[in-house]
């Protein structure tokens, strides 16, 4: 941040802003239609988990919206203009930006308020336009931009090599043959294969048991030659989706598209992981980035789920005894439409399944969305303000493993569950299938996960 | 005295009407050029056709994600926004002389008196109490005063000094004349010349007129906006 002040005068910066936030005139129409007509009903706040967690005004999802219609009214409307302050409008000063770092930031993007909105105003929309601001000034935050820098270099948000991943897959492979005497493969880099599984960020290197799960699956199904892993598409995260730069996010993800391509395979198919699958079903494949795809853009719980109700799957609950709650991620319940299945595989496999209220697409954010996962930097925020509605809701259940389908939810969760001091574990939803699969008509030898 | 009676009563509506219509025109054309990348929100109906109307329609007429998202403000918006539409549709009876089709359909003369009165009076109760009431709310809970600026207790309050005037006129002792506002709108629709009508020699229903038609001026450039935009924006964002 320190190198765009010596970079960018008062002024290079003020027009920079101002001609962003005037463009918003020339669409997409959502935004146009957001800076003309919110009622200022209040609905989004409470229905907000960062306004539940504290309710001060510049945690109101109207007010920060509101940061960026002052200016835009400033600038773009006759009563703006003319009546100023009264109109609702308002001047930007460059010394506002420092605090914009933090507040377009304290935004989950859990898109809760689009649900409640009475005119279905979508305020993470708003959130991204602000922080597409601050990346154009060279100003995300330094753990977002270190995370998406990372990521275009290696493919990858650990940095990870392809040694690593490969150590780290014959390590699961040796894994699952110990839990049930007998080879699993984990094919990579396999081409021609129909399905080629991209995990979410960490499923191999940080937590492998969903992982596990998936390749059991296949193992299950006489399968296990139709799909691969790739050696440098292991990742699926993408963080221009949350620093709001476009570029970086399609960049990002043309390695994979292009990847899918060299495969040869027939369908992508997206693991755990939210903003993965929103970006590559929702965004790619929808609005056609890179014209017509010789594959299908697939999530993987759909596809487990749809095997289960085949019937050829099978499980041994005893496994999995313990009482087991959902957390349906934002980007999966409110923007994929994927919650029945997730509760299928679960259902299934574990004898104890409880509700969490609300769910599905009402589900209150896990207070890590939007990226804000990977910021350690506001860990205090995201513990006792973003995440409080979620740690109510975890506890009203009574369940001691919360299955969710995100890795931004799963690291949020976990700690969580760390500083409230609470016993519960976290975990996807293919690890507790992977506990309790049957293969050759037995679930694996293992007790303790938590090791 | 004269040249403001005259201005409002037979200069403003025409201006009113004209800068409403042209100014909401122009908003819905220029948001319909912009490009409108899919939006999906979950569960949805398919993004083309019916289903989609049907939802747009649903959040239009019954509020629902208001209802499902804030209970008690559904009860006084959704109450304030129906009555205000009862109350328009009522005024029907103040600029023509719709009572002739009551009267085809059975209804006496002092049936359609009573209907007037009796449904007419209350709302005009009614919607000045959801008035306050959405006013009051807007200024005792934080989380929503936080957010309020002055062109939310503006249009308020237009809003409410609207409904007093109009209130004054029914639940006034002395008898309101339709047959001279029915004279009145005849005469304004078909530039017929309004300088001498002795509507307008009422002040209360002068005043109350103007504010209306202030109102309608006032609504392509403020939140009121909603009240068009609504159509839209739930297309851009599918829920069910």
């Amino acid at each position: 941040m320190s190198d765009s002040d010596t970079e960018l005068t008062r002024e290079e910066i003020k027009k920079t802003v101002v001609d962003s936030i005037s463009a918003i005139k020339d669409g997409p129409r959502s935004m146009r239609m957001y800076m003309e007509m919110c009622a200022k009903c209040g609905t989004c706040a409470s229905v907000c988990p960062v306004y539940y967690g504290k309710s001060e005004k510049r945690f109101n999802p109207a007010e920060r919206t509101d940061i960026i219609r002052r200016i835009y009214n400033k600038y773009n409307t006759t009563s703006g203009k003319l009546f100023g302050k009264l109109a609702g409008a308002e001047d930007f000063d460059p010394d506002d930006l420092e605090d914009w770092q933090k507040i377009w930031y304290e935004c989950t993007g859990c898109r809760r308020c689009a649900t409640f909105c009475p005119f279905g105003i979508d305020h993470s929309v708003i959130t991204r336009k602000g922080r597409a601001i601050l990346d154009k000034l060279g100003m995300t935050p330094d753990t977002m931009a270190k995370v998406v820098a990372i990521s275009l270099e290696t493919g990858n948000t650990d940095g990870a090599g392809e040694s690593a991943f490969r150590a780290a897959i014959d390590f699961l492979e040796e894994e699952m043959e110990e839990e049930h005497g007998t080879p699993i493969k984990i094919p990579i880099d396999k081409v021609g294969a129909k399905y080629f599984y991209v995990p979410p960020s960490g499923d191999v290197l940080v937590n492998p048991e969903a992982t596990m799960g998936v390749a059991k699956v296949f193992h299950v199904l006489g399968m296990a030659d139709d799909w691969t892993m790739s050696s440098k598409c292991f990742d699926g995260a993408n963080y221009g989706l949350f620093t709001g730069n476009d570029g970086d996010m399609k960049t990002d993800n043309k390695l994979y598209v292009d990847t899918a391509k060299e495969l040869e395979c027939d369908v992508m198919l997206m693991g755990e992981c939210g903003h993965a699958y929103r970006i590559m079903k929702m965004m790619m494949e929808k609005s056609g980035w890179w014209g017509d795809l010789p594959f299908k853009v697939e999530n993987c719980m759909p596809w487990t789920a749809d095997r289960i109700k085949e019937g050829l799957i099978e499980f041994d609950k005893s496994k999995n005894p313990q009482p087991v709650t959902y957390h349906d991620p934002c980007n999966f319940g409110r923007s994929c439409n994927i919650v029945d299945e997730p509760r299928a595989i679960l259902e299934a496999s574990c004898q104890d399944f409880r509700e969490m209220y609300p769910n599905r697409g009402e589900n209150w954010c896990c207070g890590g969305g939007g990226g804000l996962s990977a910021m350690d930097d506001i860990i205090e925020f995201r513990m006792e303000v973003s995440g409080k509605k979620k740690m109510d809701q975890i506890r009203d259940t009574g369940a001691v493993y919360v299955a969710t389908a995100c890795s931004n939810c799963k690291r949020q969760l976990t700690q969580l569950m760390e500083h409230h001091e609470e016993q519960i574990e976290v975990g996807g939803v293919h690890d507790m299938l992977s506990r309790s699969i049957l293969i050759n008509g037995k679930a694996a030898d293992r007790v303790d996960y938590t090791a | 005295m004269d040249i403001l009676r005259f201005f409002i009563g037979g200069v403003l509506p025409y201006v009113a009407v004209l800068v409403f219509v042209v100014a909401m025109v122009w908003r819905v054309r220029s948001w319909m050029k912009l490009p409108a990348p899919a939006m999906t929100l979950f569960p949805a109906p398919s993004p083309e056709g019916k289903a989609n109307a049907i939802n747009t329609a649903k959040e239009a007429v019954f509020f629902r994600s208001l209802y499902k998202g804030d209970k008690p403000l559904w009860v006084f918006a959704w109450g304030f926004h129906v009555v205000l539409a009862l109350i328009f549709l009522g005024h029907l009876r103040v600029v023509s002389n719709i009572d002739q089709v009551f009267m085809t359909l059975g209804m006496t003369e002092a049936g359609i008196q009573g209907m007037s009165s009796g449904a007419g009076g209350a709302a005009g109760i009614l919607i000045l109490v959801t008035a306050v009431i959405l006013l009051v709310r807007r200024l005792l809970l934080p989380r929503v005063r936080e957010i309020t600026s002055v062109g939310d207790i503006l249009a308020l309050s237009l809003i409410g000094a609207i409904v007093i005037t109009g209130n004054m006129m029914r639940f006034a002792p002395e008898h309101f004349d339709l047959a001279l506002t029915r004279e009145y709108f005849a005469n304004l629709a078909t530039f017929g010349g309004v300088a001498d009508a002795a509507a307008l020699q009422n002040g209360v229903f002068l005043t109350h007129m103007c504010l209306a038609l202030l109102l309608l001026m006032y609504i392509p450039f403020s939140k009121i906006l909603h009240f068009g935009g609504i159509f839209f924006t739930h297309q851009l964002i599918r829920k069910q």
